[in-house]
């Protein structure tokens, strides 16, 4: 059977046939290529209207109204959630925290992430057990988490202070220094993602074809060099991958700062919101003031606020390590 | 041959094998991972108290078991491991089959709208989930769902980081060559989505199965609302634990490190898993 | 044209992928359908008609209510009727999922146990909550408890949406050997003039600092401030639901007096419950502390057993008396055999039934006959010293004057507002701000 004339691409009209074939059967097979795609994505799309999307519009239609959870009649308010949040000291300290923490996460998470794979990708003996080690911390449970940590950062008796107490440094006082909870809660929250992400990177990263590596040795490169001029352009499309998931997810932290409260069960991020995420504070509006419209309101802003973020976020990662220094020679 | 020639070709043969400073900060790291559960089994096996000395201990006490049945006494934890691996098991079945199928698409089909949807999907990846747990808990009621596993596994079957995670590997693990020749020999789509892009793509779904089945297995905050504690998760169970005017730390660690030996399991499964498909990866031209 | 990959190799491959996943997806269409249908869905019978016929209750409790002996009893006596209880650990949780299921109308349990500090948040929402006086049996009534318990749940329009649980009576615990060191006497009746009012409380706090060099009085300054406030006679907000603080003089003279005995080193500025809070028992970090009924336990369990002996309690609160803690079991209008739901609770809040729960975990009742109880009555604690602890708060919760109206976001006020305002004053803030912000919060919360 000759292959030449069958070669087309997907989506364009077959040539003529020169050996009989049913057409039904023919236009089964342009119906399977056109229809499959939206198949395929179609498992998500219906799964997100009813988990994604409904909530979404919902919360979208109660941020108008004056509705108090239990209440059966709500007041419409129109826009008025909004302007109250935008005045709102509380609402700007959670961003300004949300953000403090989010930038001593990601950033070294991420620097930490790609050197962690660049060595775990070496021929290391016992290579399993050193790649599958660094993603154990994901697998703690996070009850667990919050009295380890709040045990190891506590202010009075914790290790921490008692190990800076030791070799001389004064002891910070993690709960209530508003910078001290913020790199504290990025400790925690560092320790639980950077396997994870190192883990990803790690797996871009063995994708690329030795043969680049070697012919850049060939001409000289040094192991700086060839991590900076073929490795890193040709993780760009992973980095960005990375920088919009921990974007995301570093605006959205939420856990972290709410099993770190001294108050067990507390949602103030501390005696003076001092690490009070923008997650956090939704949390206490909706579930503690039982303020189902105001709550919804900051969930729509701090949903805008993220996209924004992230779309920025693209463009920075898209300027950094742009264009290769080595021919990417495809085969 | 020069002795340039030869120092070269040592230079490329010993590419890629680590230097004694490589093992050192590894180890580093590993340790530093693995020190929070150290103190956790290091609380449990000892006692309540443990937490509250000056100068903590470094040595596992003898009390571990005893705490460990303490926990299967104090809440159904069997059910509630049986619970959480059909929970995770069929998420992270459903989430890794639907992610690879729409990741499948998405890199290498053409379709009307494609780029906007994938954008579309990306976006609602910001979505607060928190607020969601209101409109879901009424849906959930509607359907009359509550307080059943089907709650917690239907949310979950598929997610927006795993179609894009999948996305971003088929395109470049599974070249345009390799689809057409299937066509050309007669493939269906699901044939060749079957027979050709899965196994591609195996080394990044079990990635993602192992991502998927670890978050659903600590997740918290929904099951905690809609299950109740008859029918609990793990995660769930492991609230209850912390029952009282005191909680007994002992108690819920031994708790929670019960919960993490399934993991470790799955680790060890899926872990030659991934290591082999890295590995496989770099051979590929 | 040379195949780019060999084909067997990839059909290979795919044959074990083909098989796990058809076993895949017979796992999931099985663990679908199992759990479709096992599980407790909230499907419940139409309200019975016939007495006899078959009722499923539900009762949702969190910590420790003592109950698990007492359901299997109750469906003994109604062997028609089947109890699933369901239990959360912690009362935070436990609130918040109160909250999510009120706002979605369905997924209460018949009989909802709700905590005398969240209750404010519930009371204007009374409408949802079954009027437990109209409803509930005849043998439930007020005089069976504690007035002011009672009076407690009753709505602005006279509605009473809860049956009393447990109370938390207050009395003073102490560290009888640090008041020795410090040269204070240490005989609990010796010290009850040092416990007579919070003046007296706070200079005896401010010498024991002197004479143990600089040894902490008590743990955390919201503790007692919570207290204070609940001893007057108008909190946070005033009757007509606005909020009262910045014109109650008495909650300005609480926070003065608080935050001048920090300034004199008498707190350990701990925050209750947290984790440096537990160590703080075990390390002796304060010689006082407030203690309602069920707080023995808990300093039993964190100071351990190298402490027992050396605190004490006594019959001795300053001010008089006060209440921290205690449930009500409430039914609300969610459900589907209110009648039945409301019998529930009347019996398990009845004086022999309390008994039993209070031997069981500890839960002091707040039944009169109760009170009387020898069993109550003869309890002693062994920890702290054999004192005859059922006695003592026995009498310590009759001294409990009428119950301060609390009205809607008192709790949060007290747990967000207050507490944190105290905390930050520990950590550092002028008791100014720290007055500034507490005002601040309970402004947005009662917004």
């Amino acid at each position: 059977m000759t292959v030449l004339d069958k070669v087309a691409p997907e989506g364009s009209k077959a040539g003529e046939r020169t050996s009989p074939r049913p057409t039904f059967r023919h236009r089964l097979s342009r119906w399977d290529v056109k229809v499959s795609p939206y198949l395929y994505i179609a498992p998500f799309f219906i799964l997100f209207g009813i988990v994604g999307l409904f909530p979404l519009l919902y919360t979208a239609y109660v941020s108008l109204f004056k509705w108090e959870a239990g209440s059966d009649d709500p007041d419409f308010i129109g826009l008025d959630n909004f302007k109250e949040l935008f005045a709102d000291a509380q609402f700007w300290k959670a961003l300004t925290n949300t953000v403090s923490i989010f930038l001593l996460s990601s950033v070294p998470q991420l620097i930490i992430a790609v050197l962690l794979a660049a060595l775990l990708g070496a021929r290391l003996r016992g290579a399993t057990g050193w790649r599958v080690g660094i993603l154990l911390p994901y697998a703690a449970s996070l009850v667990a988490i919050g009295i380890i940590f709040a045990n190891l950062f506590g202010p009075k008796y914790g290790l921490i202070n008692g190990v800076l107490q030791t070799i001389g440094l004064d002891p910070v006082d993690w709960q209530a220094n508003r910078f001290g909870s913020h790199v504290a809660i990025a400790i925690m929250v560092n320790w639980r993602w950077t396997g994870y992400n190192a883990l990803i990177v790690l797996a871009a990263m063995q994708a690329i074809p030795k043969e680049l590596h070697e012919a850049a040795l060939i001409d000289g490169a040094g192991t700086w060099r060839r991590f900076w001029n073929v490795t890193l352009p040709l993780l760009r499309p992973t980095l960005i991958f990375i920088t919009i998931t921990s974007t995301i997810g570093g605006l959205q932290i939420f856990t972290e700062p709410k099993l770190f409260d001294a108050m067990p069960g507390s949602n103030n991020g501390g005696s003076t919101n001092q690490f009070q995420t923008v997650t956090l504070y939704l949390y206490q509006t909706a579930f503690q003031n039982a303020d189902l419209g105001y709550a919804s309101a900051i969930a729509w802003v701090l949903f805008l606020i993220i996209v924004l973020i992230a779309l920025a976020n693209f463009f920075i990662t898209s300027r950094i390590a742009s264009a290769p220094a080595v021919k990417v020679k495809k085969k | 041959m020069t002795t340039l020639q030869s120092g070269l070709r040592r230079s490329v043969a010993t590419l890629g094998k680590p230097r004694k400073a490589t093992y050192v900060v590894l180890a580093i790291f590993v340790l530093g991972s693995l020190f929070p559960f150290y103190w956790s089994f290091l609380v449990a096996s000892r006692d309540n108290g443990m937490l509250t000395e000056r100068i903590p201990p470094f040595v596992p006490g003898g009390n571990f078991f005893a705490n460990a049945s303490r926990v299967f006494d104090t809440v159904p934890f069997w059910k509630a491991l049986a619970n959480s691996v059909i929970v995770s098991g069929t998420v992270t079945l459903t989430t890794v089959l639907f992610s690879s199928l729409a990741g499948f698409a998405f890199a290498k089909l053409r379709f009307r709208g494609r780029n906007k949807l994938f954008v579309f999907i990306v976006v609602t990846l910001a979505v607060p989930t928190q607020l969601g747990i209101i409109p879901l808990f009424i849906a959930m009621s509607e359907l009359g769902w509550t307080g059943s596993l089907t709650a917690v596994i239907v949310p979950n079957l598929v997610t927006a980081f795993g179609v894009f995670w999948m996305r971003q590997y088929t395109l470049d693990a599974l070249p345009y060559e390799l689809i057409e020749a299937a066509r050309v020999d007669g493939c269906s789509m699901i044939r060749i989505f079957w027979n050709i892009c899965l196994p591609a793509v195996r080394p990044a779904a079990a990635i993602l199965a192992m991502f998927t089945f670890m978050m659903s297995w600590n997740d918290f905050l929904w099951p905690l609302v809609v299950l109740d504690a008859g029918n609990p998760t793990v995660q769930v169970a492991l609230e209850k634990l912390q029952s009282g005017y005191y909680v007994d730390y002992s108690l819920v660690l031994a708790g929670t490190t019960l919960a993490t030996i399934p993991i470790l399991i799955v680790f060890v499964l899926l872990g030659r898993q991934i290591v082999a498909g890295i590995m496989q990866g770099a051979v590929k031209g | 044209m040379r195949a780019l990959i060999p084909v067997n190799k990839v059909v290979g491959h795919v044959r074990t992928i083909r098989n796990g996943l058809v076993l895949a997806l017979g796992i999931t269409m099985t663990a679908l359908g199992a759990s479709a249908c096992s599980g407790g869905g909230e499907q419940q019978p139409p309200a019975a008609a016939n007495p006899n016929e078959h009722v499923d209750l539900t009762l949702a409790t969190f910590t420790e209510f003592g109950y698990e002996a007492l359901i299997p009893e109750y469906e003994r006596l109604h062997p028609n009727i089947k109890i699933t209880h369901r239990k959360t650990g912690q009362g935070g949780p436990y609130h918040e999922e109160l909250v999510t299921k009120l706002a979605a109308g369905s997924g209460l349990a018949d009989v909802t146990a709700l905590e005398e500090g969240h209750l404010s948040d519930f009371m204007d929402k009374g409408s949802k909550f079954n009027d437990l006086s109209k409803i509930g049996p005849a043998d439930a009534s007020p005089d069976r408890w504690l007035s002011w318990k009672y009076d407690a749940a009753k709505t602005k329009d006279g509605k009473l949406i809860g049956y009393g649980t447990d109370i938390g009576p207050l009395a003073m615990c102490y560290r009888k050997d640090m008041f020795k060191a410090a040269g204070l006497p240490d005989d609990p009746e010796a010290v009850k003039p040092l416990f007579a009012t919070w003046d007296s409380y706070f200079a005896a706090g401010a010498d024991f600092v002197k004479k143990s060099n600089g040894k902490a009085w008590f743990d955390s300054a919201s503790q007692n401030f919570n207290a204070m406030v609940n001893q007057l006679p108008e909190g946070y907000i005033g009757s007509d639901d606005k909020l009262a603080v910045e014109n109650n003089q008495g909650i300005k003279d609480a926070w003065a007096k608080v935050t001048d005995a920090v300034t004199k080193g008498e707190s350990a500025k701990l925050t209750a419950f947290s984790n440096e809070w537990n160590t703080g028992f075990k390390q002796g970090a304060f010689a006082t502390k407030v203690c309602p009924a069920w707080m023995l336990g808990v300093i039993k369990e964190q100071a351990g057993p190298e402490n027992a002996g050396k605190w004490a309690v006594t019959a001795a609160f300053p001010g008089g008396g006060g209440n921290w803690g205690g449930s009500y079991l409430t039914v609300p209008t969610q459900s589907k055999h209110p009648k039945e739901a409301a019998e529930l609770a009347a019996w398990l809040t009845a004086p022999e039934q309390q008994i039993k729960a209070f031997q069981a975990k500890g839960t002091f009742p707040s039944q009169v006959k109760a009170l009387s109880d020898p069993a109550l009555l003869s309890y002693t604690n062994d920890y702290f010293g054999d004192t005859k602890v059922g006695a003592l708060f026995a009498e310590q919760a009759k001294k409990v004057q009428k119950p301060q109206y609390k009205g809607p976001g008192d709790g949060q006020i007290q747990e967000n507002a207050s507490s944190p305002a105290l905390q930050a004053v520990e950590q550092g803030k002028s008791a100014a701000d720290g007055w500034n912000q507490m005002v601040e919060a309970a402004k947005k919360i009662t917004r």
